[in-house]
């Protein structure tokens, strides 16, 4: 499993946000988590990737290393990258140094080296200065990499967090509503390079998304979280039959006429 | 000069020594006076303390208006070390950086948890503290001052005057010049922009947030405190406590800010003009901290990113000018 939680609990006050969630979830899967507002999706990604502390008793586990009480920078580092719902882009820097700033943990050269300034590190710079253009180029951006990245359109500004969530050549990608608020056009074409990166870097993905289309198509998985409590888990096919699924998140049953217009939204 | 400016980007070393060798022109070809010469140190001085201030508030995002206090304890270190032990600068000027590192340390914990205004009024706190603890030390020459602080010798060549004194406080500000440079460029320099940004984001990339900051701040202190230890020894060689106050402060900030803060030239324009305008400006002795004050404020309204800035943004429209177009072709 790369990624495993026992028993993750957070209570924020007398709210429990996430009630002990058993999560596993094996390399090279594309899993699915949905579910209303407030369901403790998002706090779910903030407890794994370490910006929140887990309440005594719980457990994760991240690539055979136990990250239960790791401070965030330690779980970014065993190669776990994550984008959030507000994208925290670096606002007031280029693109192209959005990207190099994700590459951090695998610059190859020390802090003493960089203080003395010596030749070797130019070239490596270089290096990997012309390798996130590729990556840039890869996801369509490569135009605007000297461009602040305050200065971007949102779909662009989507695909920059996606391109510098990858630069770090993570293991596992945590999405977190990577399609909120874009055109139908440009949610296909955000999954397609989604899809392509998934190909080209091996990553194994978990999406936080609303658009329905999107975790049908994408994901062999879904998980669908309620009031801090996992009530389901399956392929799509059998979400969409589950009665507490529907009852909690759905709405109601479709027939089949009626969940094709829905998920053509 | 494309192939030129190429071949500085490759060895950015020779750079330094094609500087080295125009600056140490200068003086002969531009200085009439022994004042000119004065200043000139001044600004070198001033422009290593704004390097580094650079480093901390403009890269790395976070308000210190406690360097002052550093760039006494690098001054008093070199004063105290004279004074006691009879040292020159080659050995004060060592002892400044480090003791100066140290109290960037303390400087540092508290940017952990607090944050713009807050970590604004901890620094002042700290910068005050370390003036009056000075002011009231008689360790410290108190109210009186440290005097008569002796200037270098290089193979017995004494640097007792101005337009000497400036080949010494000049090679230092390029040395201090170049370590900025290169931690900037580097992958420390991005992820000190990736905390200034966004703290969050930034650990999520795997950027390790509190040694960054400590080593911002260790960093400009370093370089505060080497600032203050060229200063001690300036001709006539004086130092009084009142030569750090929250003026001293204002000018430092107005020089980071006006150059353009989060610009690799941005402390360094800013400091050149900086010091030029409060030299002529001496007159209006208590209008000074009014002036800067608006320096700073009307730069922030009107011109946000300095001077630097303004220059940033005709180069990158430009090249994205010419990349779009070629890609239109």
């Amino acid at each position: 499993m790369l990624l495993k939680t026992k028993k993750l609990m957070k209570a924020f006050g007398g709210l429990k946000a996430i009630n002990k969630v058993d999560f596993e979830l094996p390399a090279n899967e594309i899993r699915g988590i949905i579910g209303p507002n407030g369901s403790g999706k998002s706090t779910f990604f903030n407890l794994v990737s370490g910006v929140y502390e887990p309440d005594p008793g719980s457990y994760i586990e991240f690539d055979g290393n136990d990250i239960t009480n790791e401070p965030p920078h330690k779980v970014g580092e065993l190669g776990l990258a994550r984008t959030f719902q507000l994208l925290r882009l670096y606002q007031d820097m280029s693109v192209i140094n959005n990207v190099m700033s994700g590459y951090h943990t695998l610059v190859p050269y020390s802090f003493i080296d960089a203080v003395t300034g010596r030749k070797k590190i130019w070239d490596q710079e270089k290096t990997i200065k012309e390798e996130m253009m590729e990556l840039l180029s890869f996801v369509g951006l490569a135009d605007y990499a000297e461009l602040n990245a305050s200065e971007l359109s949102g779909g662009q500004r989507r695909l920059l967090v996606l391109a510098r969530a990858i630069a770090g050549k993570p293991k596992l990608l945590m999405l977190d509503e990577p399609a909120a608020g874009l055109s139908p056009v440009n949610v296909d074409n955000l999954m397609k390079i989604l899809m392509r990166l998934k190909e080209k870097y091996g990553l194994t993905l978990i999406i936080i998304e609303h658009i329905l289309k999107v975790v049908m198509d994408t994901c062999s998985k879904v998980t669908v979280l309620d009031h801090g409590e996992k009530i389901a888990e399956g392929t799509p096919t059998q979400i969409k039959d589950d009665n507490a699924v529907i009852e909690a998140y759905l709405g109601k049953k479709m027939d089949d006429e009626e969940m094709r217009k829905a998920l053509a939204v | 000069m494309d192939k030129f400016k190429e071949i500085i980007r490759q060895y950015p070393f020779l750079g330094f020594v094609i500087a080295f060798i125009i600056l140490m022109l200068v003086p002969s070809v531009f200085f009439t006076d022994l004042y000119q010469s004065h200043l000139a140190s001044l600004i070198c001085i001033n422009i290593i303390v704004a390097a580094g201030l650079n480093i901390v508030k403009g890269f790395c995002g976070q308000v210190t208006v406690g360097h002052v206090g550093i760039y006494a304890v690098g001054s008093y270190t070199a004063g105290c070390m004279f004074l006691y032990l009879g040292s020159g600068l080659w050995l004060t000027l060592p002892a400044a950086i480090l003791i100066a590192g140290l109290f960037g340390v303390a400087f540092a914990i508290p940017s952990f948890r607090l944050e713009g205004p807050y970590l604004a009024l901890a620094t002042l706190g700290g910068g005050e503290a370390i003036r009056l603890f000075i002011e009231n030390g008689d360790f410290f020459m108190s109210t009186y001052g440290i005097s008569n602080i002796p200037q270098p010798e290089i193979f017995g060549v004494p640097f007792d005057t101005p337009d000497k004194y400036y080949y010494i406080a000049m090679p230092i500000m390029l040395m201090a010049i170049y370590f900025s440079f290169s931690v900037l460029r580097s992958s420390v320099g991005r992820a000190f922009m990736a905390v200034r940004e966004d703290p969050i984001s930034a650990a999520a990339s795997g950027i390790n947030v509190k040694k960054h900051k400590m080593l911002a701040f260790v960093l400009s202190a370093m370089f505060a405190g080497g600032a203050g230890a060229v200063y001690a020894h300036l001709p006539p060689g004086y130092i009084h406590p009142n030569n750090y106050t929250v003026i001293e402060m204002v000018t430092f900030l107005a020089m980071v800010v006006f150059g353009g803060l989060g610009h690799i030239w941005g402390g360094i324009i800013g400091a050149i003009i900086i010091t030029i305008v409060y030299d002529l400006t001496r007159p209006l002795y208590e209008y000074q901290l009014f002036i800067f004050g608006l320096t700073i404020v009307l730069t922030i309204l009107f011109m946000p990113k300095g001077i630097g800035g303004f220059i940033d943004k005709y180069f990158i429209d430009r090249r994205f000018k010419t990349k779009t177009g070629a890609a239109s072709k």
